[in-house]
């Protein structure tokens, strides 16, 4: 239903809209030029001629962009759904003018220096002055996207916003037991344990689940808070970088401290029992049953759960800063990565590449980016104080990211930067205290944005990274699970993993992040 | 049984073979085309809709089976889907030694194996077991009901029989540990732990497809002659006696038949089922070769690895089968070709 | 006493009676044949003696024991199937041992009573075949084999002969007979065929629609059958049945009169069917003889005898004649002679046959 009335809103506005901007400063070529695009995503299936955004794009460029989406599934699977489709185009033969899709770098970076994609450092350099001016400001960015021969072979999305999850805690409960916020891994602990044995919930059952996650390896992520490390990027059990160096968290004798701690928290029953099992409805389940004591988790959708307050008295969960390790570090570990291994690319045989980069280069124009973030002008926002600001009628009807999806903006098979006013506007004001916490205590850390490796390397590590990782998270469950203990079992983990290939694994990564980032 | 020697309409089956005989020669003799090519043209002619009936299925097999095992060359292949099956160069068996070479995927097979061998142990008699019990049902309706409800999981897809499953097995408020509660038995978190992820899945596999595989058995026990039921039951013969010396020997060539099937199967544990229910904690026993394939091989696209694993797959399989149906032809005459 | 008595025996399958109380009593050492048109009740009874069906009404009785109840193991009876319902998967001697196994009898004892039972039908050199592998007389040798190995009091034969070809059947009637004769057990036998029951009964029950319509030695039955039906039954070809009416010297059919031969006691003017054997006739005048004109159709030579197919005024009748190894002088036929003492007269409506006496 609300799908339907949005389409009638705008169907009702699209006679207002007049393009005040349409003085032709945008317009790429004189008659109407059509390319065909390939764009999949989980949430929009195929590239949609009428999406108002395109319509106003079309306008002002000339350039009409004609669906030709092969494969087109809506499986949300990170690891088959996404690049799925991309294959069977691939294997169909017939590549066209413009690849849009999520999990696209990989991809290009490997059928790109084959001849599929064209590369487009030179086109950047003579026809797309937005985009390689948002390279000059961003070094780091342009050597994450290109492939191992140096070539930039797609036009990234660029999420804005620095903050991803946090951790989350039940006020409301902290104020029943008479406790504060937990400052120190320590006091954390006697939380949890608060938690966990003076029935916060007052129901008179031992039914408290203090620590729980909607994703297991956030349990993981935890170490951190014994100065180990977990996750190197926003990609489970990733490498990770620091000061120019690649390692991996769980070779560090804070991950083995930290496992340690969490396999006697988890045998104390201060961590859901069923962590590994519980899968994505863990936080709805818990939170709404009133079980659910503390989490690490996204702002924008933990923070709504506050609406709970209307069924359960007192309902407050809340962000709270990292707490302090031991050695008195607070460091949140996640954040929004600032470069997407999503966008789009140029296919081998457009004949109109010039065109396709200035189209491109469009969308990071100060009006391109507008419209790849808020909507039509008129229809989905207005123009206040020189601000977009949504219309009221458009944040009301249902989730915004949904609606901006219905209406062509914000997808991330579309390469452009992301603008995070689009997001505050309406992220709950939980969201906003959290986000302003973090703010004030600048507990973030610097990302690993990935390498592209030669054919050379990526033998290397498609030979040792599967095996290395398989085995890693084996041991890892089985230790926080009470079967083996970690600080006796450590060395010999450390020489199987050697034994494996993890010191040519780095040595490879390390040289392919030379390369990309070092030079 | 109808009797041999009564072929069609009471005559003798000597008698039809040669009237057909006799008639073969009248046509051969009626047509005597000049070459062999107004031969063909002339069966062509006459038979062509038999080669319209049998088309469907040619092009069946040509389409899904003959055409794709083109592909299998990449499992030899540095395969590139851009490049295509042709264009990528020859690697030689560097796929296979990269298989060999791995611990994880010799544990991965060991696994299918076991976990494959457990299946045919308590998986394969279940459906039979299963089917001679309803044949003992005598009241219909029940029968009806008892029937639909065992065959009802095996239309619930993976994913929702997974969910019932982990939730069955939870720690916390799972029935099995609820049950075990009561016998005074600690909470046991059954699928991190790799001694019981074998049983947990072997028997969801038997819930799940027990009874809709008896269907088949009791196909074949609806096909024995009544009359031998009642020359027992005047024999003095019990339901249990009639049940072992009646009904299994008579359907001891579907039972045959459906053995070598399950073990040219051998490889295909269903691994939706296992990637749903897995953990890195229970990967020791759990991860079988499909398992493993689609972690190493498909989540980075290499195609070329995954063609060669299951080519070992396949070949193992197909020792399987032909060993299988071998010995079933040597012993009990019964074979699958 | 081995005997079988049934006693207002009936069968019903919901509201549908099959078989409506039928009274019979099997002596011992006799053989029974029950014979009927298909659906008449006779295998629906001789399961009910097997004990294969249940019994809704009456008694049974198989050597003076009531048997209504018990199961029929131990009603020591045995059985032999219209398809013989050999085990496909067991050998002749396992399929005759099957029944002697599970009554635990000791596995010297079941050599010996196979072997013997072998030797009598002619299985020795079969033992060792499967049922696939055998003519189809032989597996209906090793079906009574599997019943005679039992030593039962009762032998029941289900249509054993109806599979076979017609020289087999010939052959293995024969055999069941000898067979019979030899072991001297009680048997009831069921068939369609009226040559099977003619040649093998010490007794005959022609059975229709679920009752009995008579019983006797064949010869009674040919000779006087209680009624129109058993008197079509019975006899190839069966008898001729006409409508007629009865006179002071006879009886009117069609333009003819046919002389009876008897004094008819007043039933003069009944509207009655007089029944005349194909063979009773002759082509030469003779005693008490009444010359039938009859319109020729068709001679079907059998060898010694033939069938003169004609029309007799509103009726098709079917006469037999001896050929004398030519039949040329059976094509010219015009008329054919009944003698008065063989004529059956049955009365009109009930097809109860009438003796004329008062």
């Amino acid at each position: 239903m609300k799908k339907l009335s949005l389409t009638a809103a705008i169907l009702a506005t699209t006679a207002m809209a007049t393009p005040s901007f349409a003085d032709g400063h945008l317009r790429i070529v004189d008659e109407p030029l059509e390319l065909t695009i390939q764009m999949n995503h989980a949430r929009y299936p195929i590239y949609e001629e009428d999406w108002p955004v395109e319509q106003v794009a079309r306008e002002l460029t000339g350039i009409h962009l004609k669906n030709d989406t092969v494969g087109a599934n809506m499986r949300t699977d990170e690891n088959t759904g996404r690049t799925e489709a991309l294959n069977l185009m691939l294997a169909g033969g017939a590549i066209p003018d413009i690849v849009g899709s999520s999990r696209i770098r990989d991809f290009v970076n490997q059928y790109g220096p084959e001849g599929a994609f064209i590369p487009l450092n030179d086109l950047i350099a003579e026809h797309a002055p937005n985009i390689a001016a948002y390279y000059a400001t961003r070094p780091d960015i342009e050597a994450a996207v290109k492939a191992s021969d140096g070539q930039m072979y797609y036009i990234p999305y660029l999420p804005d916003g620095k903050y991803g999850r946090a951790y989350w805690i039940r006020t409301d409960w902290l104020d029943a037991l008479g406790l504060e916020m937990p400052e120190t891994v320590d006091e954390y602990e006697a939380v949890l344990r608060a938690f966990k044995t003076q029935d916060p919930n007052g129901n008179g059952l031992d039914d408290e689940v203090p620590f729980f996650a909607r994703q297991w390896p956030e349990l993981i992520r935890l170490v951190t808070l014994w100065d180990g490390r977990a996750h190197g990027s926003d990609t489970y059990h990733d490498f990770l970088v620091e000061d120019g160096k690649i390692g991996h968290g769980y070779l560090g004798e804070g991950y083995r401290d930290g496992i340690a701690n969490l396999a006697r928290w988890y045998s104390d029953g201060l961590i859901d029992a069923e962590i590994f099992t519980r899968g994505s409805s863990a936080r709805d389940f818990l939170l709404s049953e009133n079980l659910g004591g503390s989490t690490h988790d996204w702002f924008a959708s933990t923070s709504g759960y506050n609406r709970l307050s209307s069924e359960i008295d007192g309902f407050e969960f809340k962000a709270f800063a990292p707490p302090a390790s031991p050695s008195g570090r607070r460091i949140e570990e996640h954040r929004r990565i600032l470069v997407k291994p999503d966008g789009w690319a140029i296919g081998h045989t457009n004949e109109h590449v010039v065109e396709t980069i200035k189209y491109f280069d469009f969308w990071f124009t100060e009006e391109g980016r507008r419209l790849a973030n808020f909507g039509v002008e008129g229809q989905h926002y207005d123009m206040v104080d020189g601000k977009p600001i949504f219309k009221q009628e458009f944040l009301d009807a249902g989730p915004v990211n949904r609606s901006l999806y219905q209406v062509g903006s914000q997808l991330q098979g579309r390469g452009y930067f992301q603008d995070y006013n689009y997001e505050i506007q309406w992220s709950n004001e939980f969201a906003l205290e959290g986000i302003a916490l973090y703010d004030e205590g600048d507990y973030l850390i610097p990302d690993f944005l990935g390498v592209a490796f030669t054919a050379d390397e990526q033998k290397v590590y498609d030979r040792t990274w599967g095996t290395i990782r398989d085995f890693m998270l084996e041991r890892q469950q089985s230790w926080i699970l009470g079967s083996g203990d970690v600080m006796a079992d450590w060395d010999g983990y450390i020489a199987q993993l050697d034994s494996m290939g993890m010191q040519e694994l780095l040595e490879v990564m390390q040289s392919a992040y030379d390369r990309q980032y070092g030079g | 049984m109808v009797d041999r020697n009564t072929g069609i309409g009471g005559t003798p089956v000597e008698e039809v073979v040669v009237e057909a005989s006799e008639a073969l020669r009248d046509r051969a003799k009626s047509y005597t085309p000049d070459s062999s090519w107004a031969r063909t043209v002339d069966h062509f002619k006459r038979e062509w809709q038999l080669y319209v009936m049998l088309a469907p299925t040619i092009i069946w097999f040509l389409v899904f089976l003959y055409k794709p095992m083109y592909g299998l060359q990449i499992a030899f292949k540095d395969y590139s889907i851009f490049r295509g099956v042709a264009n990528s160069p020859w690697v030689g068996l560097e796929h296979f030694q990269v298989l060999f070479s791995n611990d994880q995927f010799i544990r991965a097979v060991w696994n299918t194996i076991k976990i494959s061998a457990l299946n045919l142990i308590f998986g394969f008699p279940a459906p039979i077991i299963l089917a001679l019990m309803f044949n003992e049902i005598l009241h219909a309706t029940f029968k009806k009901t008892a029937q639909t409800i065992v065959y009802l999981p095996h239309f619930i897809s993976s994913v929702i029989i997974a969910g019932i499953v982990i939730t069955a097995f939870a720690p916390t408020g799972g029935i099995v540990n609820i049950i075990l509660g009561w016998f005074g038995v600690d909470s046991i978190y059954f699928l991190t732990r790799p001694e019981w992820f074998r049983p947990i899945f072997v028997g969801t596999g038997i819930w799940q497809e027990a009874g809709f595989g008896s269907i088949v058995f009791l196909a074949a026990i609806a096909g024995v002659n009544p009359s031998l039921y009642e020359s027992a039951v005047v024999d003095g013969a019990n339901r249990w006696q009639m049940m072992w010396k009646i009904t299994i020997p008579s359907i001891l060539p579907t039972i045959l038949i459906m053995l070598i099937i399950r073990i040219g199967n051998i490889m295909e544990v269903s691994f939706e089922l296992v990637i749903l229910l897995y953990q890195p904690a229970t990967y020791e026993t759990a991860d079988v070769v499909n398992t493993w394939i689609y972690r190493q091989g498909l989540q980075s696209g290499q195609y070329d690895l995954a063609a060669a694993a299951g080519l070992f797959n396949a070949l193992v399989a197909f020792v399987l089968v032909m060993t299988a149906n071998t010995l079933s032809r040597r012993y009990s005459q019964t074979s699958l070709w | 006493m081995a005997g079988v008595n049934l006693s207002g025996i009936t069968k019903r399958y919901g509201a549908v009676q099959v078989v409506h109380g039928i009274d019979l009593d099997v002596d011992e050492k006799e053989f029974v044949v029950l014979v009927g048109p298909s659906g008449c009740g006779k295998s629906t009874t001789l399961r009910m003696i097997a004990g294969l069906e249940e019994i809704s009404e009456g008694d049974l009785e198989i050597d003076g024991r009531r048997m209504n109840r018990v199961a029929p193991k131990d009603r020591d009876v045995a059985m032999v199937f219209q398809n013989y319902a050999l085990y496909p998967h067991l050998n002749v001697a396992d399929n005759m041992a099957f029944g002697l196994r599970i009554r635990r009898m000791p596995k010297d004892e079941i050599a010996t009573t196979i072997a013997e039972t072998a030797a009598i039908l002619g299985l020795t050199d079969y033992l060792e075949r499967r049922p696939a592998d055998l003519s189809g007389g032989q597996r209906q040798r090793v079906a009574m084999g599997r019943a005679i190995v039992r030593h039962p009091k009762v032998f029941l034969f289900d249509e054993p002969l109806s599979n076979l070809d017609a020289k087999l059947r010939t052959q293995m009637r024969a055999e069941i007979k000898r067979l019979h004769n030899r072991l001297g057990v009680t048997s009831v036998y069921v068939t369609h065929d009226q040559v099977e029951a003619m040649t093998l009964a010490d007794r005959i029950v022609v059975m229709n629609d679920g009752r009995i319509e008579q019983v006797g030695t064949p010869m009674e039955l040919f000779n006087n059958p209680a009624n129109t039906f058993v008197a079509g039954f019975l006899g190839s070809p069966p008898m001729n049945q006409m409508k007629a009416r009865l006179t002071e010297t006879g009886a009117q059919v069609g333009g003819s009169e046919i002389q009876l031969g008897r004094p008819m006691n007043g039933h003069a003017g009944r509207d009655v069917i007089i029944g005349i054997r194909p063979e009773h006739v002759t082509l030469q005048p003779g005693d008490q003889t009444t010359a039938l004109p009859i319109s020729l159709d068709l001679v079907e030579p059998l060898g010694s005898e033939a069938l003169l197919h004609a029309r007799f005024g509103e009726s098709e009748v079917v006469f037999k004649a001896e050929t004398h190894g030519n039949i040329a002088h059976l094509q010219g036929v015009t008329e054919v002679h009944v003698p008065a003492p063989l004529v059956k007269v049955f009365d009109a409506e009930t097809g109860l046959a009438l003796s004329l006496e008062r």
